[in-house]
């Protein structure tokens, strides 16, 4: 009975051929593999004659978290090549880790991520010792460069420097404790026939320890499934967790960031795999010539021997016997580089390319990623969405491109556009509104959509298939999520409550209208709440075109938003500040709610009780104070007890002090200007109060006011010039008034003039002081 | 060697001798080792020259330049091709000792310098005349009087050609023909001796830097003769604090300071020059870069003031009031937008940190001049 682990890289070549050669060679029993256990039953579906890269999906949701992973493979990974020798070879294949799902891979997006670089001190001290820049170019140097018959001895030597006497994190410990269990089962049942192991090599050296342990106690023997194997953990039961295949692409298996990063460059390896470091070599400086000169770049015939010498030259300086990667790549950042970088080459640092790069520094890092997309074979199984949104997509006649157009007002159109709109809400690549209404009160009935095929559309679908088996049952799940994760940002709030809106969603589900009451309770911004309860409303009263009249959700959000509104704004002390209209219009909002929208739990009195108190603060901002006053008196009825609000003309004469006039009559008249056009109204008051201004207090008030009286629609602005008029005893119209044929400078000009007049004439004793005002 | 190394007798009472002589012993013994197939004219094999710069423990070759060892692959390469080498980067990047370092190991030689200037003339780069000889004799060999491109070509040494951009671009220019043709035309005088052509072991290692006036003016015809290689900031906090604390502790040493310079200032000055000349804090705030050049090199002069002034005005290591006083003459230099950065700097970006170097640094800024 033999043992053999082979510690490997992901998505390395010469690994790969390692685990090909040795399955090969021993025809084992079993060929045990990093990867999710729970797919052990579907292991078939990765021989259905997939083309390559594909990953294994899994999805997770719970109440408190929503999680997604990938373990990619292509046609270089020693996963991947495990599956097809061991297949090809007779073996029994197994995945023995933990599912994707589980807590171990809480932080993880890719299962086949680099695990040294966890572990990066010692990688340093490596890179050091060789004189690379960074880990990329020290595993090409150490093994993608080195004849095959050394690599065995080699990856051992590697990884247990890396792994050396540091103590594993406790997921890594965990994972490593279930593999062991896995591989101690199936010696047991392999008999005296060969076991081939093929994991990373970080946990090679655990592994073997583990497993010549005697097996006493700990997590690593706990119970064992009736036949022998280890026990597969099963997702909680109120979880839903899932795995299936998608085809992935070269473009996303290098964009990999940071710590989930695993070996860049998959177009360069891929030829690698294919045909060797020279052809690789070629076929790279071959890519980034044809694809700067397709961009206009120039590329001599020069640059490109001057690249391939530096690169040969290169290769021999650091010892390779052909050109590697970054061999490569400094020879054509040498040769076609030819002014001073902004950031550092990409493969020097090992990062993704940032801004700033050189142009031919990006074609570069493209053509080393490479454009392969995968495709899974048409007999995969697929999870419900993607059938059911196919279908739905189909239907319609959205599956092709194309640039539809909807009319929403036609319920067939409304139809399409829903599905539209879930496609978008579920981020499907390649649906776009172009226009359309963007809030729940423009008055725009049209949309304008663009459909394109996109690459990744199916492998989107597949993933998003974690949300629910339909796009309405999965938009709406996904739409909750985001109500659920967007705490009091009010912004995103309102954007999830419209796309509902839009998706047709009335019901999305029971506690989604205690998250949006405690989002819009946590809220800050007093303006953005006006807003927001502004646009609800009106969805709430008037939008039967998207079905959302009346709908239980939007009543929640305009009840919440109206408490919160006047909570706000009783706390908001900044005596003298200037009007604001935003804030005005938050009142404004909250009397429409009190007078529309009683029904959902909008409450009167207390509206009426905290008017009350803001009105007579004197801490308050005087547009909030005047907004407020209003809004007392127009929901004031006859029932409410008396002196809670004061005549409007004593109110006037008690805000009409330091300069605030204007900004009080700002808030009074945006929510109530009857006070001033009924018949024995203020306005009597108000011609009285400003004529009586000093001409420098009148040009200090002259803005606030005129900000005040923009709140009155033409028409009563007339009227209140002919009252005026009238009360002066003279002729003409009320219209004629408000068209001033002259500048506002000549008017000022005119009115310092009248002044300097006065003033002189008084001083000289021709008028009294009192006639000059 | 040429005659300019001859000081080496007595380096002690030479200020800075050239890499050669420094590192004279480690050139030897890179020499002796080295098995490695030679490049036609030069000193050393590319492993040697390259160990000597990043360093070799096994021969005790200390590591003389702390950037990407690519870098110096590449750079070595360039000058083992037929283009020269042009280093590029901010101020205070280490090229003109890389530069240096790069021609004492290829050539043995990092003397045929070129210091580039609105005042170079062709004269200083190719050749001029002993007019009283020229008067006498007419243009002959023993008139001409050769400057550093024509003794590199004529002994197959690299030439070094600091701040190259800073030169006229006529100046510039005439760099094209050795360059490409490897020939220099002496048209004074006749026959053979005319034309100077290029030894093996001849090329061109140029500096820019991207501050004064960057390398867009050059000629493209100049620019397709060099390989460009950008020599960046040190990337890595540690390193760079290393390097600051050795660098300066040698020239305290050399001043006559005994103190070391303290290890709790060195990183505040070191933070403090990483996040001004990347305008970014370590937490992630963004914040105005300050116009004056941040380099390493700077950061060294300043720890070398600031361990000056605490040796001499009290006979201790310099503090962190030092470290504000000196800050003001580097980084603001007669900047006062730069004063007020770094006044801002000193009063919001310390408070948060934890440390009570960073305390004491807050509490001087009013060492600052005006403050």
């Amino acid at each position: 009975m033999s043992l053999t682990v082979i510690g490997v890289r992901h998505h390395s070549p010469a690994c790969a051929r390692l685990v090909g050669s040795t399955i090969a060679a021993l025809r084992p029993a079993f060929v045990l593999i990093e990867g999710p256990a729970d797919m052990n039953e579907r292991i078939g579906e990765m021989l259905l004659g997939h083309e390559l890269p594909v990953a294994i999906f899994t999805s997770y949701l719970d109440d408190r978290r929503r999680h997604g992973s990938w373990a990619p493979f292509c046609e270089y990974s020693p996963e991947w090549e495990a599956l097809r020798a061991g297949s090809e070879s007779g073996a029994q294949l197994r995945f023995i880790d933990l599912p994707a799902w589980h807590e171990a891979f809480a932080d993880r997006d890719n299962r086949y991520a680099d695990a040294e670089l966890r572990y990066a001190e010692a990688v340093e001290r490596l890179c050091a010792e060789f004189g690379v820049d960074n880990s990329d170019a020290l595993w090409d140097h150490v093994i993608e460069m080195c004849p095959a018959d050394g690599v065995s001895d080699r990856l051992s030597a590697y990884f247990d420097v890396i792994r050396g006497e540091s103590a594993a994190g406790e997921p890594d410990t965990a994972r490593e404790a279930y593999m062991a269990r896995w591989i101690r089962a199936a010696r047991a049942e392999a008999g005296d026939r060969p076991v081939v192991v093929v994991v990373g090599g970080f946990h090679r050296p655990a592994l073997l320890r583990l497993v010549a342990e005697p097996s006493s106690g700990g997590l690593a023997d706990a119970p064992a499934g009736a036949s022998g194997w280890p026990e597969i953990p099963q997702p909680p039961a109120e979880a839903t967790a899932g795995s299936y295949l998608v085809p992935y692409s070269f473009r996303r298996l290098d964009a990999f960031g940071g710590y989930q990063s695993g070996m860049p460059s998959p177009e360069y390896y891929q030829r690698l795999w294919e045909s060797g470091p020279e052809e690789a070599a070629r076929h790279l400086v071959t890519a980034v010539a044809g694809r700067l000169r397709k961009r206009g770049q120039p590329v001599s015939t020069a640059d490109l021997i001057a690249a391939r010498t530096a690169a040969e030259a290169l290769a021999r300086l650091r010892g390779h016997t052909h050109p590697a990667r970054v061999d490569v790549l400094d020879g054509l950042a040498g040769a076609l580089v030819n002014e001073a970088l902004d950031v550092p080459l990409p493969w020097a640092v090992r990062g993704v390319v940032t801004a700033g790069q050189h142009p031919a520094v990006v074609e570069m890092t493209a053509a080393l990623s490479g454009e392969r997309v995968g495709r899974l074979h048409p007999d995969t199984p697929l999870p419900p969405l993607v059938h059911s949104a196919t279908i739905e997509l189909e239907r319609h006649g959205l599956d092709r491109a194309g640039e539809p157009t909807v009319d929403l007002t036609d319920p067939r159109d409304r139809a399409v556009s829903r599905i539209l709109h879930r496609v978008r809400v579920l981020d499907i690549p390649g649906f776009r509104r172009d226009s359309g209404p963007a809030t729940g009160i423009d008055p725009v009935l049209r949309e304008q959509w663009t459909v394109r095929r996109h690459e990744h559309r199916l492998a989107a679908l597949i993933e998003a298939g974690g949300y629910g088996p339909t796009l309405e049952a999965a938009a709406a799940a996904r739409i909750a999520q985001r109500i659920g994760g967007a705490g009091g940002d009010l912004g995103a709030l309102a954007d999830a409550l419209f796309d509902a809106a839009l998706c047709g969603f009335t019901d999305l589900g029971s506690d989604v209208p205690g998250r949006l009451e405690r989002g819009v309770a946590t809220a800050t911004d007093l303006p953005v709440l006006g807003r927001v309860l502004a646009v609800t409303l009106a969805l709430w009263r008037h939008d039967r075109l998207l079905g959302t009249a009346g709908s239980a959700a939007l009543g929640v959000v305009v009840a919440a938003a109206s408490r919160r509104i006047l909570w706000l704004a009783e706390g908001w002390h900044a005596p003298g500040a200037p009007a604001d209209r935003a804030r005005i219009a938050a009142v404004v909002a909250v009397r429409d709610a009190v007078v529309h929208a009683a029904g959902v739990g909008v409450d009167r009195t207390s509206a009426v009780e905290v008017a009350g108190r803001i009105a007579a603060d004197r801490a308050a901002p005087p547009d909030l104070r005047g907004a407020f006053f209003g809004l007392g008196r127009s929901l004031l009825d006859e029932t409410a007890p008396p002196g809670l609000f004061p005549d409007p003309a004593q109110a006037v004469r008690g805000a009409f002090a330091g300069g605030t006039a204007g900004d009080w009559l700002s808030g009074l008249f945006a929510v109530a200007r009857e006070p001033v056009l009924a018949p024995a109204g203020i306005l009597t008051l108000l011609d009285d109060l400003i004529g009586g201004l000093g001409a420098d207090d009148f040009l200090f008030a002259l803005p606030a006011l005129r900000q005040a009286f923009t709140y009155f629609p033409p028409r009563e602005r007339e009227t209140i010039g002919e009252r005026l008029l009238a009360r002066r005893g003279l002729g003409g119209s009320g219209r004629d008034l408000l068209r001033v044929t002259v500048g506002a400078e000549t008017v000022a000009a005119g009115m310092a003039l009248d002044e300097m007049i006065e003033q002189r004439l008084a001083s000289a004793g021709l008028i009294s002081a009192e006639e000059s005002g | 060697m040429t005659a300019t190394a001859t000081p080496a007798a007595t380096p002690s009472q030479v200020q800075r001798p050239p890499a050669e002589v420094r590192h004279a012993d480690e050139l030897a013994r890179l020499r002796a080792a080295d098995d490695a197939p030679t490049p036609p004219g030069w000193a050393l094999s590319l492993r040697a020259a390259r160990a000597f710069i990043v360093g070799d423990e096994e021969l005790c070759v200390s590591r003389k330049f702390v950037g990407d060892p690519s870098l110096i692959d590449r750079a070595l390469v360039s000058l083992a091709t037929s283009r020269g080498l042009l280093l590029v980067g901010e101020p205070g990047t280490a090229k003109s000792l890389l530069s240096e370092l790069l021609a004492a190991a290829v050539s043995g030689d990092s003397t045929l310098t070129i210091q580039g200037g609105a005042a170079t003339t062709e004269d200083q780069i190719k050749y001029s005349w002993n007019y009283a000889l020229l008067v006498a004799e007419g243009p002959t060999e023993r008139s001409l009087v050769p400057a550093p491109l024509l003794r590199g070509m004529a002994h197959g040494k690299a030439v070094r050609f600091e701040e190259i951009t800073r030169c006229p671009l006529e100046v510039q220019d005439c760099l094209l023909s050795p360059l490409s043709d490897r020939v220099l035309a002496v048209p004074e005088l006749p026959g053979d001796a005319g034309m100077v052509f290029a030894r093996e072991g001849f090329n061109i290692i140029a500096t820019a830097n991207t501050r004064d006036r960057g390398v867009n003016d050059m000629s493209s015809a100049l620019k397709r003769r060099f390989n460009f290689e950008t020599v960046f900031p040190i990337a890595d906090f540690d390193t760079e604090l290393a390097l600051v604390e050795a660098e300066a502790g040698a020239l305290l040493r050399r001043s006559g300071v005994t103190a070391p310079p303290r290890r709790d200032v060195l990183e505040v000055l070191v933070t403090a020059f990483r996040e001004l000349r990347a305008g970014r804090t370590a937490r992630g705030d963004e914040m105005e870069r300050l116009s004056s050049v941040m380099s390493t090199a700077e950061a060294v002069s300043v720890a070398h003031a600031v361990g000056l002034r605490g040796w001499f005005l009290r006979g201790a290591a310099g503090t962190t009031t030092d470290l504000v006083s000196c800050l003001a003459g580097t980084a603001a230099k007669d900047s006062p937008e730069d004063l007020a950065k770094l006044r801002r700097y000193l009063e919001r970006q310390t408070a948060w940190r934890t440390g009570p170097q960073w305390r004491e640094l807050r509490d001087a800024r009013r060492e600052l001049p005006g403050g």
